[in-house]
């Protein structure tokens, strides 16, 4: 008798632990579908961006002056595996970097500067001014 | 050098997909309900008194002088190392351990530290030992009388300073500051150690409050008879003892996370946040707070008067039920800092000074693999962290509604729940990017 009593209880204190396993998706099968579910949502988008992104080419035009980034600014989209050339021109000396990818250029005034990469990890990312410490895009791979 | 929205990284999270955001929402709403229908009528959790006792030899050697000396004179030293690296070291934080030791494997590595070890800094925390050591030069502590009133209000402020440093001061990645803020630290918490006595650090050091907070989620345990426990994690939080302070602890760290949350959506950046400037970030960091803590003086109060009792305790009797959401949202905003950003730590060790041809451990010339963890499973383990922190929480909020009154209806809890519902979606629409 209290030992099935026991058993109820240790059962009905497992319960909000397998509750939450099986419905999260945490743990155990349902992490499967749960992951599919995740995989399927990015899988969407970049199959929507075009088949096998092989051969994708995007180009990306910033101009900094006056101390205001114009052109491709804010939030720029780019499918994972995209062939990216970033263009910065500057009316200042300065150092353009792209976090991450950890892609630095010289910048001469006047002169667009040209980095050029494939887009193969996800995330954002910031294009950023050394010298002046602006922020000219990010950079949202997926 | 500029840097992203939290302390240091390379990059940030993509917006979780629709479909997991949509999921976590209903899952949650889902579980809340069957935690307040369906659970245990009665306290079942246990308390100060639940768990499996450990050996008795074992908890000597945890307990010991010994360990604990060791250990913080091993932990002495790494802080000391970091600060003359920091102030002495390379300029630029790329290639500069300190920032990434502080903000990355220490800030961010408390978390799972106490989580799986117990209140671990406490444990470690060289302060202490520098502590003991000035002890005998100093004159009865003055203030020692005062501090159990205080309770841990002055970790609120101690965690404000520093959350600030990290997620709006304009220079937090630069080593000096990063150098100086701990040797400023060090100094300000020594010198009320001394007002206050040892009692200080578990109150007012505000690393060593956070990872006790953590670690209220730990299996690890003190019993009330002081044995040494291995115990249900939730029996642990639930028997969190209710001080002055702790609801004021829990809604800064939820505010201040909800803040770096937001600071990354595109909302922020193109909009109030787009000078990117200290103002901006102060008043974006405040304004979270606020609302964070508005929200949930409002729900426990509501619950409060629908039950019945003195609506001035509310706060103070749940806010140990608000630690596993705040637990969430840490995990879900810092993860992938810690395993993609974190191994920058143990690249940096291996050449401190940044000497040429110095690689003490062969890491040096390692890169960053940023692709360590896909974005899907990023995605997935935040929105993991999110639901199942709500759902302990509001499963914690049940039991202590039941132990404060037995026959509590399940209606009385509705308003917190409510709250902590929002707190949920407010955590997935940050992530989502709304």
């Amino acid at each position: 008798m209290t030992i099935r009593r026991a058993h109820v209880r240790a059962a009905l204190a497992g319960l909000p632990l397998a509750l939450v396993l099986s419905l999260t998706g945490c743990a155990g099968k349902p992490a499967g579908t749960a992951a599919a579910t995740a995989a399927s949502g990015t899988s969407a988008t970049s199959s929507a961006s075009g088949t096998p992104s092989h051969g994708r080419e995007q180009r990306i035009e910033v101009t900094f002056a006056h101390g205001k980034a114009t052109g491709d600014t804010g939030r720029v989209q780019v499918a994972k595996g995209t062939a990216v050339t970033l263009v910065v021109t500057s009316d200042a000396a300065d150092e353009v970097h792209l976090h991450g990818y950890d892609i630095e250029k010289e910048l001469t005034p006047g002169t667009p500067a040209t980095l050029q990469f494939t887009a193969d990890v996800a995330g954002v990312f910031e294009v950023e001014l050394h010298h002046a410490g602006t922020v000219l895009l990010r950079l949202q791979v997926s | 050098m500029e840097v992203l929205a939290h302390g240091v990284g390379t990059r940030t999270d993509l917006p979780i997909p629709m479909g997991l955001a949509l999921f976590g929402a209903g899952a949650a709403i889902l579980l809340t309900f069957a935690v307040l229908l369906l659970f245990w009528r009665k306290p079942r959790l246990g308390g100060v008194d639940a768990g499996r006792p450990l050996p008795a030899g074992l908890q000597r050697v945890l307990d010991g002088a010994p360990l604990r000396r060791v250990l913080q004179v091993l932990l002495l030293a790494v802080a000391v190392l970091v600060v003359v690296v920091a102030l002495t070291g390379p300029d630029d934080t790329p290639h500069n351990l300190a920032p990434w030791v502080f903000y990355v494997t220490f800030w961010v590595g408390l978390v799972p530290a106490s989580l799986l070890l117990g209140p671990i800094w406490r444990v470690v925390n060289p302060l202490r030992l520098l502590h003991r050591l000035l002890e005998p030069a100093l004159p009865h502590p003055p203030g020692a009388g005062r501090l159990p009133d205080l309770g841990l209000w002055p970790a609120t402020v101690s965690l404000f300073a520093f959350l600030w440093l990290e997620l709006v001061s304009p220079h937090r990645s630069d080593p000096a500051v990063v150098g100086w803020f701990l040797i400023g630290y060090a100094v300000v918490h020594l010198g009320l150690s001394a007002w206050f006595g040892a009692g200080w650090f578990a109150a007012g050091d505000g690393f060593e409050v956070y990872s006790s907070v953590i670690a209220r989620l730990s299996p690890w345990g003190r019993r009330d008879d002081g044995r040494l426990v291995f115990r249900n994690p939730m029996a642990g939080a639930i028997s969190t003892p209710a001080r002055p302070g702790l609801s004021g602890v829990v809604v800064l760290l939820l505010g201040a996370t909800a803040f770096d949350g937001l600071s990354r959506t595109v909302f922020w950046q193109n909009g109030p946040g787009a000078s990117n400037d200290p103002i901006s970030g102060t008043v974006g960091m405040l304004a979270m707070i606020a609302l964070v803590t508005a929200m949930y003086l409002l729900g426990t109060r509501l619950s409060g008067r629908l039950a019945g009792q003195p609506t001035g305790v509310q706060p103070r009797r749940y806010a140990a039920t608000v630690i596993p959401i705040a637990l969430g949202y840490t995990v879900a905003h810092y993860f992938s800092l810690f395993v993609l950003d974190g191994q920058t730590t143990w690249i940096l060790a291996s050449n401190p000074f940044g000497t040429a041809g110095t690689d003490l451990f062969g890491t040096a010339g390692n890169v960053v693999d940023l692709s360590l963890v896909s974005a899907g499973a990023i995605a997935l383990v935040q929105v993991c962290a999110i639901v199942v922190g709500h759902v302990v929480g509001v499963t914690l909020a049940h039991e202590r509604a039941l132990l404060a009154a037995r026959r509590a209806r399940a209606s009385d809890q509705l308003p917190l729940v409510v709250v902590m519902v929002a707190f949920t979606f407010g955590g997935l629409g940050l992530l989502f990017g709304f």
